[in-house]
């Protein structure tokens, strides 16, 4: 047998080689655009949308009003979604809680007889100011970006705190 | 007209070996002793099945949009009898598969069934709970209606307790910050594509695995089931009898290589098999008859007087969270996944060649009161649901 | 049956306006309250044994019939033996609860709670009936039927359910009395406390049973003159040790899911148990739990030692990390009386702040997490004291573990005793939560706590 240079592939070595490097090629191809598809909407930003809920003028002092806010539901569909929203004044203050619960984002609501927010899914209890008083709720009620013009409230699609 | 019959039948098995594949599949030893426990796994194979079939002619109608949803799906309801007898056919075996498929791991744990050689056995059938578990949960969104709407908002955010890349992960399902269209969108194409095209391979190498090796039944079948801690002496094995494939299972000790009896899988197994799988689609179509699927009302995020309720197999997990205080909830995550990761791990931590559960407690005793949490939960999660 | 209860609600009614609708006044309502406080404490130490021995009795001579043991079947024997013995007792102190001081002292009570929970007293009764033929018809066939084992064990099973069943039932009167729903028999059955209770007694009747046996195997051992009745009581003493610790790690997440619903549902009775008077003996509670579990550590510890059996060092291991939880536990949240009074005196905060709080005693996280340990640790004490068993020679155990046992039923009695008295006080001043006073009898409106009222 003639001497062989041992740098040279072997016709075996360059079948093994060659099966690899294909398969890798078609992977890469195939993964990287599923992936980026996967992952894109997380770098969508959304649309920041501002939203008239109503005549706050009508709330009493202490006692949370329950609005309804409509807001885009994203993506393709023109179908919004309608959105709960609690107003509590307290004077000259006015807070705009959202009603999902920062446990597990069940929907919120105001208790009369316990004079607290109640989630029903786990009794998580938030207090007349949202604080997380009583049951698994790890943070307190989120409240919505508003501004008030003359006694008509708008509201943001946007917490003042990310949940 | 029998002969003509024969000649075909040549004809087809010249070219494609049919008759040696049928005598392979349907002539194999089984064991005899317990053989009505044995029904679960193929029961459970059934009911995926049915599930299969369904979903497929569920997707003939259904619509995975937003505003179509709900629509297509109480369009159903009110102007079709034999459709929603389908679609209440996918709820109701739906339930009794998670439950079937946990009596059947309970069987085969107790049993030992996942020792040396059928740890992969052990390994994919958990695997396929665990697919299953995803079915369940995913085509729980699909209506949505309230109680689907407001299912997909809780479990989404169940992985967001993640430590770092909880919100990702949410995120990653939503297809947003919020449940939405894209929500889904991705749902639907998980449950009827995605999930499924991971689940059948799986039950064809769980299948593929228990032909192998061989049914191993429990410890009943065996010699090995002779001998106690007193040191009785093994009797010795019984005069003659042909080991049939696929016994004995290789490698295994010679106590609990072969059982003792065996006989056809066809007819004298697929027969239990036929009757507790055929009860099982019996119950599960008076169920569809007589309760069928309920479809609430169309999703509403601006509810304030709905209540969110879990699906019955979620019930320990809800407990779970309304017991677990705020400053532990990562433990939510940290049980169930560990409970997976050790099951998974079994059959490399009991590793002897014990199959009697009365001799090895130190294995069964853990399982057994995981089973009873499990159990204990699920009685507190429902007693407390009454009184919401 | 209907008919029968629209014969016997007016025949109750006409009994309840005969009867004082006023309880017993000044001193003789304390005499009162200890004549029925004791004679309940009585009846259910004997009551509770005797209904886990129903339930664990037919299930040991399942496993010693599968596992062909004789030991099995000799104990499962024994606990027949003591269910015929003692039956009667608990019952007679029962009926004379029930039928002469209940009636005599809360008469008002008695009836309008007979009326409520009518068909759950009713189908109590029945399972009374069925308890006691079954339980002297499963002792006393045992050898008339040994070549029939099949029937002889369904007998016992019918026993375990009966058994169950009453547990049931007189749990579904009691819970309602402490988170009263609406009086139909469905939502009776279905109250908020009533799922948790009966879960919690069923597993700690199992317990009582297992670890009265333990002490009563280990003095039967001192006392034993030939090497098969010491083997046969040192297997049981452990086995019964084994069992009730068995069935005690499953309790905190039961007792903790059954405050929850105490808080969520009957806040003020919550309050009295966590922040209020009866709160030092809560606390003396979960230290008692981690001394039961320390002492079995112990035990398992002890008994494999004495064979030179594997495991022991393990054990030593987790019985320090018990006594850590226990001590973590056993951590004061108030450094007074009760967190309330504490709070009355302007002092809750912590004290290295002036005040007389304590952070390590809160019940979230740090109880919560000594509940979690006490479960864990028990379970690895359990598979570890499992896994040494086989080299373990029956027969041997030196006096100490037996002296351990004895201390294991004695600490499972007081335990007893201290949940009776924590269950019956924290619904004062109220015998029906929000409904009837224990001073009145009188039906009132609820003037408890609620939680915007409270701190």
């Amino acid at each position: 047998m003639a001497h062989r240079d041992p740098r040279r592939l072997s016709r075996r070595q360059f079948g093994v080689l060659g099966t690899q490097v294909s398969g890798a090629v078609v992977a890469v191809l195939l993964g990287i655009p599923i992936i980026g598809f996967l992952i894109s909407p997380l770098f969508r930003q959304q649309q920041a949308v501002w939203r008239k809920v109503g005549d706050i003028s009508g709330v009493p002092d202490g006692e949370p009003t329950k609005f309804e806010v409509t807001f885009p539901q994203g993506a393709w569909t023109t179908a919004e979604n309608n959105l709960a929203v609690y107003v509590v004044k307290n004077g000259d203050n006015t807070r705009v809680f959202s009603n999902v619960c920062t446990h597990m984002q069940c929907p919120v609501r105001w208790d009369g007889s316990l004079h607290q927010f109640l989630c029903p899914c786990h009794g998580g209890l938030y207090d007349i100011n949202g604080a997380n008083v009583g049951g698994p709720p790890p943070k307190p009620l989120p409240q919505y970006v508003h501004r008030i013009e003359g006694t008509t409230l708008f509201v943001e699609n946007r917490f003042t705190e990310e949940i | 007209m029998g002969r003509r019959l024969r000649a075909a039948y040549d004809w087809f098995d010249e070219r494609t070996a049919i008759r040696s594949l049928l005598r392979k599949g349907l002539y194999e030893a089984v064991p005899v002793r317990g053989a009505w426990f044995y029904t679960l796994g193929s029961a459970t194979l059934v009911l995926i099945l049915l599930q299969l079939i369904t979903g497929i002619f569920l997707t003939l109608l259904f619509v995975p949009s937003v505003t179509e949803a709900w629509q297509s799906l109480n369009y159903l309801k009110e102007h079709d009898a034999f459709g929603s007898i389908v679609r209440g056919i996918h709820l109701w075996s739906a339930y009794i598969l998670l439950f079937v498929i946990g009596l059947h791991m309970v069987r085969t744990f107790f049993s030992g069934s996942y020792k040396r050689p059928r740890e992969l056995n052990w390994v994919t059938g958990v695997g396929l709970f665990v697919l299953v578990l995803g079915m369940a949960i995913t085509g729980a969104f699909l209506p949505w209606d309230q109680a689907a709407y407001w299912t997909a908002v809780v479990v989404t955010n169940i992985p967001a307790y993640t430590p770092f890349i909880g919100s990702f992960i949410r995120a990653l399902w939503r297809g947003a910050d919020t449940v939405g269209p894209i929500t889904l969108s991705r749902t639907f194409g998980i449950h009827v594509w995605l999930l499924p095209a991971i689940l059948f391979p799986l039950i064809g190498a769980h299948l593929a695995l228990l032909r192998k090796h061989g049914e191993f039944g429990s410890y009943i079948n065996y010699r090995g089931a002779y001998r106690s801690r007193e040191g009785v002496d093994v009797p010795p094995a019984p005069a003659q009898r042909p080991i049939e494939p696929p016994y004995p299972a290789a490698p295994s000790d010679e106590l609990w290589a072969a059982p003792l009896e065996t006989e056809d899988f066809y007819p004298h197994q697929t027969v239990k098999d036929g009757i507790i799988s055929a009860a099982l689609v019996v119950v599960v179509f008076v169920l569809a008859v007589v309760i069928g699927a309920p479809l609430e009302a169309i999703a509403d995020p601006a509810t304030t007087n709905y209540t969110p309720v879990p699906e019955w197999f979620f019930l320990p997990l809800d407990e779970l969270l309304v017991l677990v205080p705020q400053q532990l909830i990562p433990l939510v995550l940290v049980l169930p996944t560990g409970g997976v990761l050790l099951l998974l791990a079994l059959p490399f931590i009991d590793r002897g060649p014990e199959r009697n559960p009365f001799e090895r407690p130190a294995v069964m005793v853990p399982g057994a009161f995981a089973v009873l949490f499990v159990v204990i939960l699920t009685l507190l999660g429902s007693g407390r649901l009454f009184n919401l | 049956m209907n008919a029968l209860l629209a014969l016997i609600g007016p025949a109750f009614h006409a009994l309840q306006t005969q009867l004082p609708a006023q309880a017993p006044q000044g001193n003789n309502i304390v005499g009162a309250q200890i004549a029925i406080g004791s004679l309940f404490s009585l009846h259910i130490l004997i009551a509770g044994l005797v209904s886990g021995a129903a339930e664990l009795g037919p299930a040991i001579e399942f496993l010693g019939y599968v596992r062909q043991r004789r030991s099995y079947d000799r104990l499962a024997h024994g606990l027949g033996r003591f269910i015929t013995y003692y039956f009667s007792v608990s019952s007679t102190i029962a009926i004379l609860l029930i039928t002469v001081l209940l009636v005599g002292f809360w008469g008002h009570f008695w009836t309008t709670i007979v009326t409520i929970g009518w068909w759950p007293l009713f189908i109590e009764a029945w399972t009374f009936v069925l308890q006691v033929s079954l339980a002297y018809l499963w002792y006393y066939t045992w050898d008339p039927l040994r070549g029939f084992k099949g029937v002889h064990m369904a007998i016992g099973g019918l026993l375990a359910i009966a058994s169950f069943l009453q547990v049931f039932m007189i749990d579904v009167v009691a819970s309602y009395m402490l988170t009263p729903s609406a009086q139909n028999p469905i939502r009776l059955a279905l109250n908020p406390t009533s799922y948790p209770l009966t879960v919690h007694r069923t597993v700690g009747n199992l317990a009582y049973i297992g670890f009265a046996f333990g002490g009563f195997c280990a003095i039967r051992y001192l006392r034993a003159k030939t090497a098969e009745d010491k083997r046969f009581y040192d297997w049981a003493g452990s086995f019964g040790l084994l069992w009730g610790v068995s069935m005690t790690l499953l309790q905190p997440v039961v007792g903790y899911s059954y405050a929850k619903e105490i808080q969520l549902h009957s806040y003020g009775s919550w309050y009295k148990m966590m922040f209020g008077s009866l709160s030092p003996v809560f606390l003396w509670q979960i230290t008692l739990l981690g001394i039961m579990f320390l002492t079995a550590t112990l035990y398992f510890a002890r008994r494999l030692r004495t064979d030179q059996a594997k495991g022991s060092g393990i054990l030593k291991l987790l019985s320090v990390g018990m006594v850590l939880t226990t001590l973590l536990a056993a951590q004061p949240y108030a450094l007074g009386f009760s967190y309330e009074t504490v709070a009355a005196a302007g002092l809750n905060r912590p004290f290295w702040e002036g005040g007389l709080i304590n952070p390590l005693g809160s019940m979230i996280p740090w109880k919560v997490l000594a509940l979690m340990f006490y479960t864990l640790i028990a379970i690895a004490a359990v598979v570890w004291y499992l896994r040494g068993l086989p080299g373990v020679v029956w027969g041997t155990a030196r006096r100490g573990e037996q002296r351990i046992l004895m201390l294991m039923t004695v600490f499972t009695m007081l335990m007893m005793v201290t949940m009776g008295f924590i269950r019956e006080n924290s619904r004062g001043p109220f015998l029906i939560s929000g409904e009837m006073t224990i001073q009145g009898q009188q039906d009132v409106p609820s003037t408890q706590p609620t939680p915007q009222s409270s701190p």
